[in-house]
């Protein structure tokens, strides 16, 4: 079998489902009880398990199958989430991450799992058996297992589910369905049946199983479990509605109780008709074997998800997207020339079809654009374990709080972001939350707490990184920088607090880690802020002595667009970064000064430097040198100021970079190139060179 | 690398002129060819980088393949053209006089390059055909563009 073409996609689905098992076991770790959790985590770890082994990764495989053991004591309430085991099965996550990523970069050494799967099978066997716990055998006599009239065994999860919907006034019935005799595409059938009964509610359970539906593995009844507000009589109505439907019978599902579930009670409740022989035996034969029974139910939620993003997602590779986007580019470019054939032929029908035409491509580029948005919780998602790990490793309590998940930004940004934010959270854990006990002197809650934050703020994307921690002293930090000579005594005395916190940033900081024992935050920073910089970004920083600190950090939406302001100089056409564009100005020649050789002008009492472009570009002028009226744009580079002085100011707009590539890479007053309306490339001015 | 595109048992070659010489470079490196079209000036670039063109939504740089091999300029005609290359992940394009043909060598009907050939120096060569007579001189393209000059040497 070719299975390198699929190589890929296991990747990715491995990468996916850990990222899942991560989280999940963070959330399980907090509440060891939460049993939908742990069904997810075994979804994950069975659908690892499943493609690992069809790829041909035994260890991989191996290693999911002995945490599915345990996770199934777990979820049987055999086994309780003990700080023990859920280290253990981080320690297999980390083992599978290394497995995949040793597949991914393709090299020959293999992960050793024996040790993990030993301890694995000794947790599931040894221990669970020596140590039950109270609950767990409390649980089981009371009732692991309900049978309905036809048979229908639901576990305790499924039963949670239904006394949870009980709660919220959803019905729990029994749909049996019966197809009629001779009918073709069975599955089919079954498909709708569930679609119709997903459309009024939920799906729970299926005998048989989902799988053995969709591959005509059944006769011509089954049995549904759902979960639903509308009347049973509506139910039955939608699903005779189906065509080659024989019989719907719907009935409503009584599920004891949570208090007074005692056993007795159990098999009263489950309707009346029940054999109580076959439920029993199958209890008898579900609870010692469990194994083969329990992956098959957890196919069934697992399927109803992959249904439910199947319809709504597509994973496609970025540089396909980037194809696209140069394609409908092309797209917009071809339209412009037609525009002016229409024009200069006086084709009133091509005008108009173009205009048409017009909508459709502009329609098209915003959804090119918005397809390349990521949600921002991709990079969050690796946080939680990485706070849990440090806060461990400096055995202080922190509990990390994401906010804005689903925040978008273009992937580019995304890929970049991670780092510079990983090193936020470390500094905050390590410098910025104290220990408990000092916590607890200050009169604090001795568990810290740190936000990670994003949202949307107009063409912005802000990211926060907030700690309740010790803060930065700006006493301390000015102290410092005047230490290393990084500032005079007369500019420390002249900062203000929020100026001296600021220094942090400065390059000089990042190299001593001594600013750590005064509860700095130096390590690093400036490379932080180089990283946020370079995706045109911002990043600053407040902070209260023994209140905490706040990051924040400003993102563009995307690095592909951007608006910029076009200029002429002689023939030639600019943009120059809106970003960094102050005003534009008109001044006469007799407005230009020299000192020391250098043009300036004057500006509201400033004096600012002139850049005659044209110069600068190698332009030949010819007599422009002498107009009478200059156009001069103002742009900044962090303080610095300039004028430059072009030929004329064509307009505002929003251009899409593009990469000079390798071979021009060198050439520093560009920062780019991009594609006009008319098919021509105009060049980006790198405005930080042409200050210089 | 460049050479050994012209060790396999026969290699097939897009054949363009450069004022009267043929010149060679394999069919493999090349990815299409364009009418001469709107060229950007680059500023401050090497003056055989003529600018930079749209190809489709990216940009890439032109090099006058005259002016590289410091060969005597000329006007452009109806018959320039622009032939699209890729040299190791690098996509320029190459401006020559006109595109005449593609042909098929087979590897005995090609030599070592001399010291230079029809003005060209040899640093930019990787050998020289011979067909029905004609001569063919083949281009070094990592060398012209000016990356891997030393893999493009040794092969």
């Amino acid at each position: 079998m070719e299975l390198n073409q699929y190589l890929g996609m296991f990747l990715e689905e491995s990468r996916e489902h850990l990222q899942t098992l991560n989280k999940c076991l963070l959330s399980l770790e907090n509440d060891p009880r939460n049993l939908s959790v742990l069904d997810e985590i075994f979804r994950s770890a069975h659908t690892i398990k499943g493609m690992s082994a069809t790829m041909g990764f035994t260890a991989i495989a191996e290693l999911t199958h002995e945490m599915e053991n345990v996770l199934d004591l777990l979820r049987k309430g055999q086994l309780k989430a003990s700080p023990a085991i859920i280290d253990t099965l981080f320690k297999c996550l980390d083992t599978l991450e290394q497995s995949v990523e040793s597949i991914a970069s393709n090299s020959e050494a293999t992960v050793d799992i024996k040790p993990l799967a030993a301890k694995l099978a000794k947790l599931a066997a040894g221990n669970g058996a020596e140590e039950p716990v109270p609950a767990a055998v409390e649980k089981k006599a009371a009732a692991p297992v309900s049978a309905t009239s036809s048979g229908i065994v639901l576990n305790d999860t499924e039963i949670e589910v239904i006394r949870a919907a009980n709660r919220q006034g959803y019905a729990a019935y029994e749909v049996q369905v019966a197809l009629r005799e001779g009918c073709l595409l069975k599955s089919a059938r079954a498909y709708m049946v569930m679609n119709a009964l997903d459309e009024l509610g939920d799906v729970i359970k299926s005998v048989p199983p989902a799988e053995d539906l969709e591959k005509e593995n059944f006769d011509h009844s089954f049995t549904v479990v759902a979960l639903s507000d509308a009347e049973p009589e509506k139910v039955q109505h939608t699903l005779l509605a189906i065509s080659e439907i024989e019989t719907a019978t719907v009935l409503p599902l009584a599920i004891p109780d949570a208090a007074t579930s005692a056993a007795p009670v159990s098999q009263q409740a489950v309707a009346a008709v029940s054999a109580p022989e076959p439920a029993e035996k199958r209890r008898d034969a579900e609870l010692p074997v469990a194994r083969p029974e329990a992956p098959a139910a957890a196919d069934a939620p697992a399927m109803a998800d992959k249904k439910l993003r199947g319809g709504q997602s597509v994973r496609v590779d970025i540089e396909k997207l980037d194809t696209l986007l140069n394609l409908v580019g092309e797209l917009v470019i071809n339209k412009t020339r037609l525009e002016q054939i229409g024009l200069s032929h006086r084709l009133t029908d091509l005008t108009e079809t173009i205009e048409q035409m017009d909508r459709v491509t502009t329609d098209l580029q915003a959804v090119v654009m918005k397809v390349r948005m990521v949600p921002v919780g991709q990079v969050f998602n690796r946080f939680p374990r990485m706070v849990r790990d440090l806060s461990r490793d400096l055995s202080k309590e922190v509990n990390l709080i994401i906010q804005g998940e689903e925040t978008e930004l273009d992937r580019t940004v995304i890929d970049e972001i991670g780092d510079p934010l990983v090193h936020l959270l470390r500094n905050a854990i390590d410098h910025g939350i104290e220990s408990p006990a000092e916590r607890e002197a200050k009169g604090k809650n001795p568990v810290g707490e740190i936000r990670l934050i994003a949202r949307h703020e107009g063409n912005n994307v802000i990211i926060m990184v907030e700690d309740d921690g010790a803060g930065v002293n700006p006493e301390i930090v000015k102290q410092k920088a005047l230490e290393k000579g990084m500032i005079t005594q007369a500019e420390a005395e002249k900062m203000d607090a929020a100026e001296a916190v600021r220094l942090l940033f400065l390059p000089g900081f990042s190299t001593a880690r001594v600013v750590t024992d005064v509860s700095g935050r130096g390590v690093g920073m400036d490379a932080v802020k180089t990283k946020i910089e370079s995706l045109g970004g911002m990043v600053d920083v407040e902070t209260k002595v023994n209140e905490g600190s706040r990051f924040k950090i400003r993102l563009p939406l995307t690095l592909a667009i951007i608006q910029a302001l076009l200029v002429k100089v002689c023939e030639e056409i600019y943009a120059i970064p809106l970003g960094s564009i102050d005003s534009t100005i008109n001044i006469t020649p007799g407005d230009i000064k020299t000192i020391q050789n250098q043009e300036v002008i004057l500006l509201r009492g400033q004096i600012i430097p002139i850049v005659r472009l044209g110069k600068v570009l190698g332009v030949s002028h010819a007599g422009n040198e002498d107009a009478e009226e200059l156009y001069v744009v103002i742009v900044h580079m962090g303080d610095q100021k300039a004028g430059v002085i072009v030929d004329t100011l064509i307009g505002q707009q929003e251009i899409v970079i593009k990469s000079l590539g390798k071979l021009l890479a060198s050439i520093k007053v560009l920062a780019g190139a991009t594609i006009l309306g008319d098919g021509r490339v105009a060049l980006i001015l790198d405005v930080g060179s042409l200050m210089q | 690398m460049a050479e050994s595109t012209y060790t396999d048992r026969e290699t097939q070659l897009v054949i363009f002129k450069l004022g009267r010489e043929d010149y060679g470079i394999s069919i493999l490196q090349v990815q299409e060819i364009k009418r001469i079209m709107d060229i950007t000036r680059v500023p401050n670039s090497p003056d055989y980088i003529k600018g930079v063109i749209n190809l489709r939504g990216s940009v890439l740089p032109v090099i006058d393949l005259k002016k590289r091999l410091r060969l005597p300029p000329a006007d452009y005609t109806e018959d320039t053209r622009i032939i699209i290359v890729k040299v190791e992940e690098i996509v320029v394009g190459l401006i020559v006089d006109a595109v005449s043909e593609v042909t098929t060598l087979s590897s005995e009907n090609i030599e070592p390059p001399n010291t230079v050939v029809g003005g060209v120096s040899a640093e930019y060569l990787s050998g020289v055909g011979k067909q029905d007579g004609n001569l063919l001189i083949l281009l070094n393209l990592a060398a012209i563009v000016g990356v891997g000059a030393e893999a493009g040497k040794t092969g």
